[in-house]
């Protein structure tokens, strides 16, 4: 099971379309993964223990230890499957055991 | 024209949030390609996202307006019109009968004034048409016209496009986000207001000097970034010096935390159920203008990651307890609470202004969210009318206890549109519209970022 962070600036109005939209594309791809909304203000490197972070927001460099994902083409439409692509990459060579 | 809108008004409102808007919901998403049964799902969802907001927004009535009221009572303060936050807003607002139809007439205004040339924003961010419909019902309440409330509501949403494409050159810039525009009006509206007081500001250099660190702020504050710990902070505070025991105290602190995490879950629910619809919409609308140039018009959370803009939203909550304090004697009554959380939402617009300083933008939020205090509490009737008639169940005790926004009804085009209606409608229909193209205006003659408030040139900048 991975673990990937959707994160904005409420952890309720852009990171709900970007969990919609991750939940149904992992499905689509066999990947089993929980997924967790949260405020950006909210995520401190010690509680970081996601495989990936796919932020609508700039992240804080300290929480640049986990790979994070721009979720900006996700609400815009343009470069869309590119960036989830590059999501599902990041889960596959993540191999955190669990 | 105006009875056949104020009989559609009049059943929007006989109907009710919890039926009215989901029905909407489904239809619409179905007109713009959305699968039935993903469209019934939406709808559904829609409706029990507003059982929740019913259920929780209750619950904060409830803890807040005794404790309240004690409050305004033992300190003196007289504070006691309390701040439901946004995310109740929100959905209330659309519940509202203007809110309920405010997302196709949105989109179809929108899209004429993007071909007739007037606005270069394509604004994909159906969620916070809400802010339009805020302004429409509370312009409603005051005129008891719907007619009046959605051309509010219009007038409202081009002022945001116009905002929009005003700032995306700064916006741009700053942030390093290209071909993207906010015409989000919790962060945009203050912009407008905050501007003259900005050229003023940038001129003070012993201000400029004192230069605050954002990384050291939000390391010492970082706590005050989570809303459940703000609110069991604040609850503790309140309910102690309301003059309760430590236990009791306590509960009240609990109390305010879930209130401050309950809400916004309830949200993030019916923000799940718009989401295929807003995604069918933006596709729909994107696609009929493949090829041509514009922004795309989008929430300004997406700038709230910045470091400077956290640091000074956090700021923010203690600068907006001082004020709510401070300007009791001046006639506010506003107790900040649920809209402390978003002190970035203040700061994130406002920071480019000054270029990222961090005690600038603090001072820009200052004067924006004092000037809004006393707007916050002379709105409060109309808010607390737009609560007790959506269904929320809650008695609030006549002679005390009413509801506000801090965030929206801090915002110049809520308050300045309220008080503008209360003129006669010939003359409000008028200065809008004059405002509007003295808008055009200044947006077309001196964008933000190139003409006004032009950036320190590359290489010495942050």
């Amino acid at each position: 099971m991975k673990k990937v962070f959707v994160v904005c600036a409420t952890g309720i109005a852009t990171s709900t379309m970007l969990r919609v939209k991750i939940e149904k594309f992992l499905a689509a791809n066999q990947v089993e993964a929980q997924i967790y909304q949260y405020r950006v203000t909210e995520l401190s490197p010690s509680r970081l223990d996601a495989d990936a972070i796919v932020a609508t927001t700039s992240i804080p460099d300290e929480l640049h230890i986990v790979p994070v994902v721009n979720g900006l083409p996700l609400l815009t439409g343009v470069g869309e499957q590119e960036a989830l692509q590059e999501l599902l990459s990041v889960l596959k060579q993540s191999n955190k055991e669990g | 024209m105006e009875a056949f809108l104020e009989t559609i008004g009049n059943f929007l409102n006989s109907v009710g949030p919890l039926l009215a808007l989901p029905v909407i919901v489904a239809v619409l998403g179905i007109i713009l390609g959305q699968k039935w049964d993903s469209a019934i799902r939406s709808g559904l969802l829609t409706a029990i996202a507003f059982v929740g907001i019913f259920l929780t927004v209750g619950l904060l009535g409830s803890t807040l307006s005794t404790i309240g009221s004690a409050f305004a009572e033992r300190t003196g303060t007289g504070l006691d019109v309390i701040d439901i936050g946004w995310p109740a807003a929100s959905a209330l607002a659309f519940g509202t009968p203007v809110g309920n139809v405010i997302i196709p007439i949105g989109i179809v205004l929108n899209i004429i004034l993007l071909l007739i040339g007037l606005t270069q924003t394509l604004d994909i961010d159906l969620w916070n048409f809400w802010h339009m419909a805020f302004v429409g019902a509370i312009v409603q309440f005051i005129t008891g016209s719907f007619a009046m409330g959605l051309f509010a509501a219009a007038a409202t949403l081009v002022i945001a496009l116009f905002l929009a494409d005003w700032s995306a050159p700064l916006i741009q810039k700053h942030f390093k986000i290209p071909g993207i525009s906010i015409p989000h009006l919790q962060s945009a509206g203050y912009m407008m207001l905050a501007l003259p007081f900005a050229l003023i500001v940038d001129r003070i250099s012993f201000l400029k000097n004192l230069r605050l660190d954002p990384d050291t702020i939000r390391k010492r504050l970082g706590l005050l970034g989570e809303p459940m710990v703000l609110g069991f902070i604040i609850g503790l505070i309140l309910g102690l010096l309301a003059g309760q025991g430590v236990q009791d105290a306590l509960l009240t602190a609990v109390n305010t935390g879930a209130v401050m995490l309950l809400v916004p879950r309830m949200v993030a629910i019916l923000m799940e159920g718009l989401t295929p619809v807003s995604e069918a919409a933006r596709n729909f609308m994107t696609s009929r203008f493949a090829g041509r140039k514009f922004f795309i018009g989008l929430d300004s959370a997406v700038l709230i990651g910045n470091p400077g803009v956290i640091a000074a939203g956090l700021l923010m909550v203690p600068v907006e307890i001082l004020l709510a304090l401070a300007l009791a004697p001046l006639g506010n009554r506003t107790l900040p609470f649920i809209d402390l959380a978003d002190g970035p939402f203040v700061a994130a617009m406002l920071a480019p202004l000054v270029f990222g300083d961090v005690l600038l933008t603090v001072i820009l939020g200052a004067i924006v969210m004092g000037i809004g205090l006393i707007f916050t509490t002379l709105l409060a009737p109309a808010v607390t009318n737009m609560v007790t008639t959506s269904g929320v169940s809650v008695d609030i005790p006549s002679g005390y206890a009413t509801y506000t926004v801090m965030s929206d009804a801090a915002i110049p085009t809520s308050y300045g549109l309220y008080y503008l209606f209360q003129t006669p409608q010939v003359v409000a229909i008028i200065v809008t519209l004059a405002f509007i193209v003295l808008l055009y205006f200044i947006k077309t003659r001196f964008p933000l970022g190139e003409k006004l408030i032009k950036p320190p040139e590359e290489g010495n900048g942050d």
